[in-house]
């Protein structure tokens, strides 16, 4: 292995290739347009000649003698018959020929310009390190230059060179020949390429002109075998294959004395190939097509855009050591853990180097085979492959397990499959924050699926109706490390977004924790058993007798997982926004959660204080005590919310809707005299009564109106609905506690679905002057518009359906048009501040040393730390010192 | 006092910095009483100091150091160089004028630049802040003005012992809290933004405060404003009045009137008499009315175009000749009028005055932007008056406010979306689009585009471009941020990438 001193490469300066070079670096004069021979073998000095390297297995390369994956490949080179231009280089080969004399060379500048010049930009190019800059000075004094006709060097008359798309010069229509070009370019002195911002170090202007082609390795265009053994080449072969066809048949005719007419042809047609050798999506210029008609990928098409060169295989790479499988719910995991199942565990392995300290371990473990389990027939780690020193892998076999185990030495490694405790990472993407890959400790579990805890859920952004999710096993010493100190889950509980915890309790966590809590029921000592058997707690709580039994109430169950020492009072979801007295509790103390010396004395637990997001006492013990406490919090926390919900039982169903014949009639009510409204407005419309509201038009102000009608209809009617519904309904406990939906929605179930909209207007298109066939022209009362006055339990009529669909259609179009416009957005961001970073004296500083901040954030405050956003959370400090002064 | 201010190269800088003190013979002639010189080697910034000993006409010898091959004429005595904090041209005088460029070499007056003692800004605040953050002080903490109000409250409430208990808390917290070295600060600030794009609405419309106001909000309105666009797709303005001209209705309506940019055509209809050769005004008395324009302001506005009669005679519809006839001109004269301003500012298309129901003063919202005009306005008050358009806000006012216009629009864009983003991520977006002194947008034309890594450049958009530029111009990549360094295949430099470990083995002989 190639371990030992790392080198690491300080900067790459990029030159152009001068013929000389190409020449040097070439191992092989192209001259055969052919690629193989009858019998396979690649003919020589031919397109596939075995001096540009390898891809045929028991064949050795020429020029180095490695085989196929040993050679890097080497250069060959294919000498034009003719000069040809580089597509690439047009801009700048054109603004040579104009503000370059054709005859003596030199830039039509006089020597005084010159002077001035070549000051200014040298010192632009020494201190100003944006090339932008340089590039738009250097314009400046090209442009100068090209407006003179006259040289003021040699006096020469000029004349004015025009570009005829894409690669042709003319002179007063007459060609310019690229033979000519290059000799113009040649006569440039190296002390004039200043001015066109060309490095004379690196590069020369004929360079740009192309007189020898280099022929890239085999190992770059690696022709295919098919099936029927018929061979496949690439596109660049077949691209080279067509360059030097035309080459040969240009260097005939030329010889040969042809015709001038045909040797400009060939002359062409070289230029074509070789331009889109280059860039096969040159404007002007058809793309070349193989022979099924597909464009063909030459070099530009290869690098450029998202599954290019840059970005899929240099941006991001492919690995090893990973895995994807569908995810599926543990809550019986901790949120650290990953669950792993025993057919990826027994494919997935962490290299182990043999020392002389774990040598006896190691040896067992190669002794153990590839597939050992224990006398319970559980899974225990094994080993795939030993690998030598001298890199050599050797797999192993439940054969030579026993020999190989007697081989390792100090100095071998061994790829140990994995076992519980190893730290992977776990990702799931879209990857949109650092939260989507964290450091899980891994459990091997039975099953094909990965699993983790619900809790987990919020930061991955998942579900399990089908997500699929990314887990790698880390390799080195040095990753583990970090995985384990700085990726992990419970390192990650904080969000840097806002300053607060984004891994706490979903779903039922909230409803099962609101229902211990809510009036703090009672529970016999039986039910408490049970309840806290979920939780590895071994005491209970003061009990309250009540005729000669114990009971316990919910909330001293609750404080059992309570870290002790914590002080914390806050205002729970449920009474958000109460006055004095909170309607949903009796006592009225009980608005605000108090939590004493880790006792919840009054308050009801809800999303406010345990949600994702908001998690009020998740908040509080990370501050106080920390990631490990933080994690054991919301390991207890749900599995006594799913110990207790599935011990209480809750289901919710269409029955939780149902309302009183009253409240139904008043509700229809609302719809009616919300329709009347509607028409009302329509026909003080008509008449041209309706006041329009300032800068707005009367069809405007008609609109706004009957939206504001339809809206407060709906509020009307959902101010019904939660009247009647009380918090003893499933839906509303949901809703109430911020475990799942929101009151809006239950008022749509059991009131009534209101206007939909499209663009936030209603719904007006389809028909001329109608939405559907079943209105009249010109209808816009509030059916034909969209209204529904139905509630999704009594169901809609087909033409509230059908509106109701058209408003559903928006929202999904919306979504893809989001994420789209969302995902470019944050690449942008991305690419633009990845390099910030803060240095030790805690300024922000870009790539190149320039301060963004003097102090990041104006307070050199972490996010992640802050009290949402706050610099020190004061009050919380002040009430902490208030109680242990009591105390 | 005189000094000698000289260009040189950096390798004659390099040179006779190295073997201080020298003898330096210089091709230009140096009174007696210049003692101290400053160099400069790329005519912008002087950035060594030299105290120059004696001084002698030039002579060939062996030990002394040259400043060209040929054309010397003095020597001098390099007693002393230093490196000082760069100094401008500007910093220097000549004959009482700043100096604006030199050629070769100068005699100059370094203008004495006193920095007048920082004026403590803690003097500015309240006295009971004033002696918390000086109690503070005196435990070593430094508090932000912001946590030392907040403590004020606790000033009051708490016995002596709780107080400092708190201070001491409160300081220990504040360390704690404090941003790592080399942390990827601007990464997290783009995800931080970015992720919750997801979940926000794409409406482009939506109602803010006055409804019958449109602004863009949500996700194309955050595209916008790190795009960085010349004009929003919804310029909008909250113009406030003076404090004494708030509650006076007249006053807001002459204001709206001033404000609002009105043309011909908004107020009537324009119908062209072919057969008279005339065309005809025919104001709307309700859109006059709306607009609060009267006939007057109509005909004052029109007396102001060339070539043409107007006869307003019956005071109600008004006829407009030409002076010499023509059909074309005609034409072009209806045209003309269509467009004619008769009042207000231009890019303001509507202004709406409304009482705000919080404090229950007038607030004039505007459609469409026009800052430097608005402002002009005597009854404005300058202070308060916003535009949402942060390019203009760059052009009025500099970029410090466009600084602060990008952090609060993106800020409000987000709250308004019940969206909870820390605001450092949004200053450093801010802070990063203006620290180069102008307005840059994030993406390929801004701050992407200007990165010192060609493979970072190309690796973002437009790859073969930057690849072809790299190779003529000889570009060296550095190697020093993010992407580039992933495309080489190395470590990243930020994080536990920035810092180098390197282990020492145990040291036998100490034990």
């Amino acid at each position: 292995m190639n371990e030992g001193i790392s080198k690491r490469i300080n900067r790459i300066q990029f030159a152009l290739l001068s013929p000389e070079e190409i020449r040097k670096m070439s191992q092989v004069k192209v001259i055969t347009a052919d690629t193989y021979d009858d019998d396979g073998y690649p003919i020589e000095r031919g397109l596939m000649d075995l001096h540009m390297g390898v891809i045929e297995p028991g064949l050795k390369c020429a020029t180095c003698g490695g085989k196929v994956d040993e050679c890097p490949g080497h250069f060959g080179h294919i000498e034009l018959a003719m000069p040809v231009v580089h597509v690439g280089f047009i801009k700048e080969i054109k603004s040579f020929l104009d503000a370059c004399c054709g005859v003596c060379g030199r830039i039509k500048l006089t020597e005084q310009e010159m002077g001035d010049y070549r000051v200014k930009l040298t010192e632009e190019s020494i201190s100003n390190s944006e090339p932008e800059h340089f590039a738009l000075m250097s314009k400046k004094v090209t442009d100068l230059a090209s407006e003179r006709l006259v040289c003021p060097h040699c006096g020469a008359q000029l004349k004015k060179v025009i570009l005829d798309k894409p690669t042709t010069f003319r002179e007063e229509g007459i060609k310019v020949t690229p033979k000519e070009i290059r000799e113009r370019l040649e006569r440039v002195p190296d002390s004039d390429l200043i001015f066109f911002g060309l490095n004379p170090e690196v590069a020369r202007p004929e360079w740009m002109i192309l007189t020898v082609l280099p022929v890239p390795p085999i190992n770059v265009r690696p022709s295919i075998t098919l099936e029927t053994g018929e061979r496949s080449e690439d596109d660049l072969t077949h691209k080279l294959v067509d360059i030097i066809r035309i080459s040969q048949r240009l260097r005939e005719s030329r010889d040969n004395g042809s015709p001038q007419l045909i040797i400009e042809d060939l002359w062409d047609l070289l230029q074509f190939h070789v331009t889109t050798y280059f860039d096969n999506q040159t404007a002007g210029i058809p793309p070349a097509r193989h022979r099924s008609g597909r464009a063909l990928k030459t070099l530009v098409q290869r690098l450029k855009g998202k599954e290019g060169r840059f970005r899929s295989n240099l941006s991001g790479k492919r690995v090893n050591f990973s895995a994807r499988t569908v995810i599926s719910p543990e809550p019986f995991l901790s949120v650290n853990e990953v669950g792993v199942p025993e057919k990826a565990a027994r494919e997935l392995t962490v290299p182990v180097s043999v020392n002389v300290f774990n040598i006896e371990e190691t040896r067992a473990l190669v002794k153990r085979g590839p597939e050992p389990r224990d006398e319970f027939g559980k899974y225990v780690a094994g080993t795939n492959y030993v690998i030598r020193p001298d890199g050599r892998r050797m797999k192993v076999t439940p054969q030579n397990a026993e020999e190989n185990s007697t081989r390792i030495e100090p100095g071998w490694t061994v790829e140990r499959q994995l076992q519980e405790g190893d730290i992977v990472l776990f990702n799931r993407q879209p990857s949109l924050h650092r939260m989507s890959m964290m450091g899980h400790s891994v459990r091997i579990l039975d099953g094909q699926t990965f699993r983790f805890n619900l809790a987990d859920c919020t930061p991955y952004n998942a579900d399990f109706d089908g997500d699929e999710m990314n887990m790698h096993i880390v390799q080195k010493e040095e990753a583990r490390a970090e995985a384990r100190i700085i990726m992990k889950v419970q390192e990650q509980i904080m969000s840097p977004r806002f300053g607060g915890p984004i891994i706490g309790g979903i779903h039922d966590h909230v409803t099962s924790l609101f229902l211990l809590t809510h009036g703090n029921p009672l529970f016999s000592e039986e039910e408490t058993i049970h309840i806290l058997s979920y939780v590895e707690i071994d005491h209970l709580p003061e009990p309250e007798i009540v005729d000669g039994k114990k009971y316990y109430h919910g909330r001293d169950i609750f404080s059992l997982i309570l870290p002790p020492g914590i002080n914390l009072k806050f205002r729970s979801k449920l009474c958000a926004g109460a006055g004095e007295k909170c309607e949903y509790e009796n006592d009225p103390e009980d608005k605000d959660v108090l939590i004493i010396d880790g006792k919840l004395l009054h308050g009801t637990i809800d999303d406010a204080a345990i949600g994702a997001f908001s998690g009020a006492i998740i908040d509080r013990i990370f501050r106080s005590f920390g990631p490990k406490e933080t994690a054991r919090f919301i390991d207890r926390m749900t599995k006594l919310a799913v110990g207790f919900i599935s011990f209480r039982g809750f289901s919710t169903g269409i029955s939780d809707y149902d309302l009183p014949e009253s409240a139904i009639e008043r509700i229809n009510e609302i719809a009616e005299d919300a329709i009347k409204k509607i028409n009302k407005l329509i026909e003080i419309y008509r008449a041209g009564e309706l006041q329009s509201l300032p800068g707005r038009s009367i069809e405007d102000t008609l609109e706004i109106e009957i939206l504001s009608a339809a809206g407060s209809a709906r509020d009307e009617s959902g101010k019904i609905a939660s009247q009647f519904l009380g918090l003893n309904d499933p839906s509303v406990i949901m809703a109430r506690s911020g475990a799942r939906a929101k009151m809006l929605n239950i008022s749509e179930v059991a009131g009534m679905v209101g206007q939909q909209s499209v663009r936030g207007g209603r719904i007006n298109r389809g028909y001329y002057g109608r939405t559907l066939p079943h209105f009249e022209v010109n209808d816009i009362g509030a059916m034909s518009r969209g209204f529904v006055q139905s509630s999704y339990k009594e169901g809609l009529s087909p033409i509230e359906y059908f509106m109701h669909s058209i408003g559903g259609r928006e929202g999904l179009v919306d979504i893809a048009v989001r994420t789209s416009r969302s995902g470019y957005m944050q690449r942008r961001l991305i690419n633009a501040f990845e390099d910030l970073k803060v240095d030790e004296e805690r300024m922000v500083r870009d790539t190149v040393g320039s301060i963004v901040q003097f102090k990041y954030g104006e307070d050199g405050v972490d996010p992640t730390r802050s009290d949402h956003g706050d610099t020190v959370d004061i009050d919380q400090i002040a009430f902490d010192i208030k109680q242990g002064a009591k105390k | 006092m005189t000094v000698l201010i000289f260009k040189d190269s950096k390798k004659n800088v390099e040179l006779f910095s190295k073997e201080t003190p020298s003898k330096y013979a210089v091709d230009f002639e140096v009174p007696d009483e210049i003692s101290e010189a400053y160099v400069t080697t790329d005519g912008k910034s002087f950035i060594y100091r030299l105290s120059i000993g004696e001084k002698s006409t030039f002579k060939d010898s062996k030990n002394i150091l040259k400043k060209k091959k040929t054309g010397l004429k003095s020597i001098i005595e390099i007693t002393r160089i230093e490196k000082i904090e760069p100094l401008r041209i500007a910093s220097f005088k000549k004959s009482g004028k700043k100096l604006g460029s030199f050629t070769n070499f100068d005699y100059v007056d370094l203008q004495s630049i006193k920095m007048s003692e920082k004026a403590d800004y803690t003097l500015t605040l309240a006295p009971d802040i004033r002696d918390i953050i000086k109690e503070a002080k005196e435990r070593n903490i430094e508090i932000p003005e912001s946590l030392a109000e907040h403590l004020v409250k606790y000033k009051k409430d708490f016995s002596k012992k709780e107080f400092s208990e708190l201070l001491d808390r409160v300081g220990k917290e504040l360390s704690v809290n404090m941003i790592d070295p080399h942390e990827a600060v601007g990464i997290i600030a783009a995800q931080s933004i970015g992720e919750p794009g997801t979940q926000m609405t794409m409406r482009t419309f939506h109602f803010a405060g006055v409804r019958e106001m449109n602004v863009t909000l949500g996700l194309p309105r955050l595209i916008e404003i790190v795009d960085a666009r010349r004009t929003p797709s919804t310029p909008s303005m909250t113009v406030f009045l003076k404090k004494e001209y708030e509650e006076n209705e007249d006053m807001v309506l002459s204001v709206v009137k001033e404000l609002e940019s009105t043309t011909v055509l908004d107020v009537s209809d324009i119908v062209t008499d072919i057969s008279e050769m005339k065309l005809v005004i025919r104001p709307d008395k309700g859109k006059m009315k709306e607009r609060l324009v009267v006939n007057d302001d109509l005909v004052s506005a029109l007396s102001k175009v060339k070539g043409i009669v107007i006869d307003n005679s019956d005071g109600k519809d008004i006829e407009i000749r030409l002076q010499k006839e023509s059909f074309s001109k005609l034409y072009q004269m209806q045209e003309q009028i269509k467009t004619l301003t008769i009042k207000g500012i231009p890019g303001i298309k509507r202004a709406i005055a409304r009482i705000e129901p919080s404090s229950g003063k007038w607030v004039i919202y505007t459609q469409g932007s026009n800052l430097k005009e608005v402002l002009e306005v005597d009854e404005v008050d300058s202070n308060r008056s916003y535009t949402n358009d942060i390019i203009e806000i760059y052009n009025v006012l500099g970029v410090e406010a466009a600084r602060n216009a990008i952090f609060n629009e993106a800020l409000r864009t987000l709250n308004e979306q019940g969206l909870e983003v820390d605001r450092r991520h949004l200053m450093l977006v801010a802070d990063m689009m203006t620290f180069g002194g102008s307005v840059r947008a994030v993406g390929r034309q801004g701050i992407s585009g200007k990165k010192s890594s060609v493979l970072a450049r190309a690796a973002f958009e437009i790859t073969t471009k930057h690849l072809l530029r790299a190779g003529l111009i000889g570009e060296i990549d550095p190697l020093t941020g993010v992407a580039e360094n992933i495309i080489v295949g190395q470590p990243i430099t930020l994080g536990t990438g920035a810092v180098d470990l390197v282990y020492n083995g145990r040291r036998s002989a100490q034990k």
